[in-house]
């Protein structure tokens, strides 16, 4: 392979600058000239029939110009199941379900005005749990769920409230278990959490009264998804909608889809053309936005006496919330590599996306995959105790290398898994006596005193497939000036698409770094993408910007052809410049043959389309599918923690992450992504929980009751970059973005499990709880927390 | 519902004038100082007052000092970053400058005042038990003149406190103390910081000779019932006894039974009666194990014993 100049180097994100001078303008600080300010009434019933909405006092209130219900904006929205009206239509579903809207000369203003807005409810029997509404006999949260438009993948089934269904079937698990020499069953619990994003929702919208375009500026994940979503719901045709994506101050998968958006422009269809913003706080941002799905997951395992894994059942119970949003994909996807990645003859795997009356549930970074690896990998590790094995060997003995057959039904290749488990391990001194750094735990003296700390040492593995087929299409463009313009419609969510993307045109065109920029994100400019998601776009956009790159290297060295009097020798580029691979000082800059050729306003533009094309598709009956994913991200991740067993306080000593990313384009972004994730999985495995009451409201929407974890409560963290590259990928890169968190919460449990010798099945691991489960361990000896053999 | 009016603010140049304003106003207003809990109440938790009356421009309301007697005074104004960095606070009462310290974030504490931490009133307020521990007394000053009670008896509830609402908390005192006193200050919290107290234990110790028999100890509670509280049922097991590691997790026995939490959002009644056992036997030994004079800052108060 030719040699890489900067693919592959630690350069600086090209975003840094503007970013820690405060110059970046996000979605939340866009002011529009004539702006309008939006505020919506949230439901304050987690199930109920509207019976009435006064809105006559509100609209009488002085700067306010419209008030608007679920009646003036008759539309409902969903990707998968169109179910979601943008306001509230005849019954509410969750508390903190838009029911009305204002929009006024100011914030304050709206806001008094929805005060005024007086709704009349009459309550319905609400269901808080996905087991409890899908059993027999409950009452649809959804009547008309029959008629509602949805992929044609979607089953729904025959239990109420469900509207997903997914079956992988492989093999005969009962016969599976009868050849086991042990069988373990067991039940896990993910709580509700939320993406928590620094920057919360906001939206601006626009109608123009004449032509009736509808203009939306949002920093949305995946603005031509949402494009499409808006013009299936508004029925409007996709030329008259426009998305501008400013940047996005995180989004970790909440702001896909239309959260904000719909109520933005229910308003902007009242305000005779004058834009409307609509900003959500932070308690809006926990109650009415988006958030990671609750699972409650059975597992069950039948395994030889030498670890050899022979049949693995798993129920996967998707609370959805009130609209299906992502569910059904969710579903999908983090319910078919549920079981593992391990090479097991029979498996059965059942997942059901329930509606519940809480808070909308979508994609989250990791996509299903964080839930399916606490249930997992916790009971692998009770299968290694069971067999007094170490827990490595038992991963060996099973886990997916290259040429294996996965469960469902795919040939692996490119398996970086095995390396990644080594390596984190091996980072974290596995095998050997507990080694800490005596700094953490406050010298010598402190040592000694400290019976009561105990320390452990756990790990897990995880695979991740990406969303598939997707399209990815990019422009490059190149001035006289020699300048590079990338045309994506990647959206810088934080985690530098924009220097990656950079590299890769700064690489095929070979000009400095510095003299590539990213265009802004226009709908009505920039090519097509499918969406910022699922960690497609290293490899979707990487490859669609690689290739627009080339197409215009290509132009410009036909062009410079006859400027360097070339006939049939070769040409080349470097350092900004063509030339003759036989005689290099033959060199022209890439700028001055743009404009040699077009003159000083002359553009030379390549284009490109990367799919990734599918084989057969996803077999609704057994789950199967030859190619289920374009490509697979491993990783291992291995904690040690130390526990009080008086406080029930765990702290993490130190955390090692090998990831498996084909390619580092940028070792230094890789190193932050990993980085990046783990502090997010280490919140979702200690702090992070929406207390939901049995009432569907939501408890602590701050973060002064949210706990994020902060800079002090993060250990020492050890990246690890595998790289066992992927033939199809751009240098052979796969993605990174979601798997940072994904195998957290379950490497601390079995961390802490080790620690204080009880299993707990439940996140997050905060202080009370676990000092619950080992108050009972020491008044029983056995306890609910502990798994017994079936 | 009316329009929401601008909010009214006065800026006086004394207490008496501030303290005329609110005789003047009526009831409904509120005084301002770091603005840490007044702001976030008036933005996000519903409150509007009537008018405020920002206290910052009334000189000699903030700064810390040592008298003559060896009591020490704190202005209601100080920040608790000053109290946090004062070499005086320090060297006399390190655990005071651990409590102050513990408090939000450096960004927080360079506007969080000590007068504010008091007259809010929450009974999670880092400062609180140090204080109490210490026998602060709270002086309070109106138009009509100034009044001197004991910080015991300045919080009443949740919020509440003994001052009339045209009255100004202008200092708190801490009285003589004793040279050998030693202290502690452990916040418990799942996070390590920018979190509130689940739990408050301090202690102030006074050790004699070489046997550490315990010529008088205090200790106080925070976040564990409506008000900051003292637990002398606690300090009556330690009192005049030759200081034990038994004795000290017996007090903690003692002050878990005495204190009354509440069960909320952030954890149960149980857990928290748990931890103030736990909490309060380390915070003794911490104070047990050290000498007069300043105390590196180290690490979380909890994990040391
Ligand atoms: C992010 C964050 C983190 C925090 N973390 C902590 C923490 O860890 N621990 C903790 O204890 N607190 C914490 N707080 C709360 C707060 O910072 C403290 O209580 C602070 O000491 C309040 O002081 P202030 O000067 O800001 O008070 P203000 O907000 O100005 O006033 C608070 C109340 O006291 C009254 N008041 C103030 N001064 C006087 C006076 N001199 N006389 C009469 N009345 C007066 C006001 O009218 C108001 O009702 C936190 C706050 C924030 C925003």
């Amino acid at each position: 392979m030719e040699q890489l100049t900067i693919v592959g180097k630690p350069v600086t994100r090209v975003d840094a600058e503007e970013k820690v001078t405060g110059e970046a303008v996000y979605g939340y600080d866009l002011v529009l000239p004539d702006m309008l300010y939006g505020k919506a009434l949230f439901s304050p019933k987690p199930h109920a029939r509207i019976k009435r909405i006064n809105t006559e006092e509100a609209k009488q209130y002085p700067g306010v110009v419209a008030v608007i219900t679920g009646k003036d904006a008759p539309w409902t929205h969903g990707e998968s199941i169109k179910d979601k009206p943008f306001l509230a239509q005849d019954k509410v579903r969750y508390i903190g379900e838009p029911v009305a809207a204002v929009a006024a000369m100011d914030e304050d203003t709206a806001q008094a005005a929805v005060r005024l807005i007086e709704v009349e409810y009459e309550d319905l029997p609400a269901y808080f749990s996905p087991e409890e509404a899908c059993k027999p006999g409950a009452i649809p949260i959804h009547e008309n769920f029959a008629s509602y438009r949805k992929f044609d993948f979607i089953v729904p089934g025959s239990m109420p409230n469900v509207c997903e269904h997914f079956k992988l079937r492989t093999g005969d698990v009962e016969k599976g278990f009868r050849e086991a020499d042990l069988v373990l069953e067991e039940r896990y619990y993910v709580p509700v959490i939320q993406h928590a994003a620094i920057e919360p929702h906001s939206s601006h919208a626009q109608v123009d009264p004449e032509s009736g375009r509808v203009t939306i500026w949002v920093a949305n994940d995946a603005p031509f998804r949402a494009l499409h979503e808006i013009s299936e719901a508004l029925g409007l045709s996709q030329e008259k909608i426009r998305f501008i994506n400013p940047l996005q101050g995180g989004g970790f998968g909440s702001k896909g889809g239309l959260k904000v958006e719909t109520i933005a422009v229910a308003l902007a269809y009242h305000t005779k053309g004058k834009p409307v913003r609509v900003k959500f706080n932070r308690e809006e941002t926990f109650i009415s936005t988006l958030t990671r799905h609750e699972a409650v997951i059975h597992i069950k395992s039948g395994v030889k006496q030498d670890g050899t894994l022979a049949a693995r059942q798993m129920t996967l119970y998707w609370g959805a919330g009130a609209y299906a949003e992502k569910s059904p994909t969710v579903c999908i996807r983090g319910s078919l590599p549920a079981p593992g990645p391990y090479r097991i003859p029979h498996v059965r795997v059942d997942g059901y996306a329930a509606y519940t009356n809480k808070p909308v549930a979508g994609s989250f970074r990791g996509y299903g995959i964080p839930q399916g690896a606490w249930a997992c990998e916790q009971h692998m590790d009770e299968i290694a105790k069971k067999l007094r094995m170490d827990p490595v060997e038992l991963r060996l003995k099973n886990i997916f290398v290259d040429g294996d057959l996965a469960y469902w039904g795919e040939q692996l290749h490119s398996v970086g898994l095995k390396e990644t488990l080594i390596k984190a391990t091996q980072a974290i001194e596995w095998g050997k006596p507990p080694g800490f750094p005596a700094s953490q735990l406050g010298g010598e003296e402190a040592r000694r005193l400290k019976p009561n700390i105990k320390i452990g040492k756990g790990f897990a593995c995880i695979s991740k497939p990406t969303r598939t087929p997707t399209t990815s299409k990019a422009g490059v463009l190149v001035n006289s000036k020699g300048e590079i313009t990338v045309l994506a419609g990647t959206v810088e969510i934080g985690q530098g698409c924009s220097t990656i993307l950079s590299q890769v045109a700064a690489e095929e065109l070979k000009v400095p770094l510095d003299k590539v920029r990213m265009a802004p994100l226009d709908t009505d400019m920039i090519p097509f993408d499918a969406s910022t998601t699922s960690s497609r776009s290293t490899y979707h956009m990487g490859n669609a910007v690689r290739r627009a790159a080339i197409d215009a290297r290509e132009k410009l060295m036909e062009m410079a052809r006859p400027m360097l009097e070339a006939k049939n020798e070769e040409l080349a580029c470097s350092n900004g410049k063509v030339y003759l691979k036989d005689q290099p000082q033959m060199a022209l800059p890439i700028g001055d043959v743009v404009r040699r050729k077009l003159g000083n306003d002359g553009i030379v533009r390549g284009d490109a389309s990367y799919t990734y094309e599918i084989g057969k598709d996803l077999d609704l009956e057994t789950g199967h599918s030859d190619h289920a994913s374009a490509f697979y991200m491993y990783a291992t991740q291995a904690a040690e923690v130390a526990v009080d067993e008086e406080t029930g306080r765990v702290r993490i000593l130190r955390m090692s992450a090998a990831h498996d990313v084909g390619k580092a384009i940028n070792p230094l972004n890789c190193a932050a992504q990993i980085e990046g994730g783990l502090a997010m999985g280490i919140g979702s495995a200690l702090h992070e929980e929406m207390v939901i009451d049995s009432q569907g409201k939501v408890r602590n929407p701050s973060f002064l009751d949210y706990h994020l974890v902060t800079s002090l409560d993060l250990p020492e963290m050890i990246p690890i970059i595998v790289e066992c590259p992927e033939p199809e990928g751009p240098y052979g890169a796969k993605g990174l973005g979601e798997p940072g968190l994904a195998p957290t919460p379950a490497a601390i449990g079995n961390a802490v499990a080790d620690a204080i010798g009880v299993r707990i099945c439940d996140l997050p691991l905060n202080p009370e709880r676990v000092y619950w489960a080992i108050q009972q361990k020491r008044a029983k000896g056995s306890s609910r927390w502990l798994t017994e053999v079936a | 519902m009316k329009r929401p009016e601008p909010l009214e603010i006065f800026q006086p140049a004394s207490v008496e004038e501030a303290s005329a304003i609110v005789k003047e106003k009526g009831p409904g207003g509120r005084f301002l100082a770091g603005g840490t809990d007044l702001i976030i109440a008036i933005k996000e938790k519903g409150l509007a007052p009537k008018y405020v009356v920002d206290l910052k421009r009334v000189p000699n309301l903030s700064g810390i000092r040592e008298e003559a007697d060896g009591s020490l005074t704190i202005r209601a104004l100080t920040t608790m970053r000053e109290v946090e960095i004062s070499p005086l606070i320090r060297k006399r009462f390190p655990f005071l400058a651990q409590s102050a310290a513990e408090v939000g974030s450096i960004q927080i504490r360079n506007r969080a005042t000590v007068g504010g931490n008091m007259a809010n009133a929450t009974p999670s307020a880092d400062v609180a038990p140090s204080l109490l521990v210490l026998e602060a007394r709270a002086k309070i000053a109106s138009a009509g003149g100034e009044r001197v009670l004991s910080l015991e008896e300045f919080f009443h509830g949740p919020g509440q406190t003994a001052m009339l609402p045209e009255e100004i908390l202008t200092a708190i005192v801490i009285p003589p103390t004793h040279p050998k006193l030693v202290g502690e200050y452990i916040k418990f919290s799942p996070r390590e910081m920018m979190d509130l107290a689940y739990v408050g234990v301090a202690i102030a110790l006074v050790l004699n000779g070489k046997e550490k028999r315990c010529e008088s100890v205090r200790i106080a509670l925070g976040a564990v019932s409506p008000t900051p509280m003292r637990a002398r049922k606690a300090e009556a097991v330690i009192e005049k006894q030759i200081f034990t590691e038994e004795l000290a997790e017996k007090a903690g026995e003692e002050a878990a039974k005495e204190c009354k939490p509440i069960s909320d959002v952030r954890s149960s009644a149980e857990y928290r009666r748990a931890m103030v056992g736990t909490m309060t036997k380390r915070a003794l030994l911490n104070a047990a194990a050290q000498r007069p004079g300043p105390v590196p800052w180290v690490e979380r108060r909890e994990r040391r014993y």
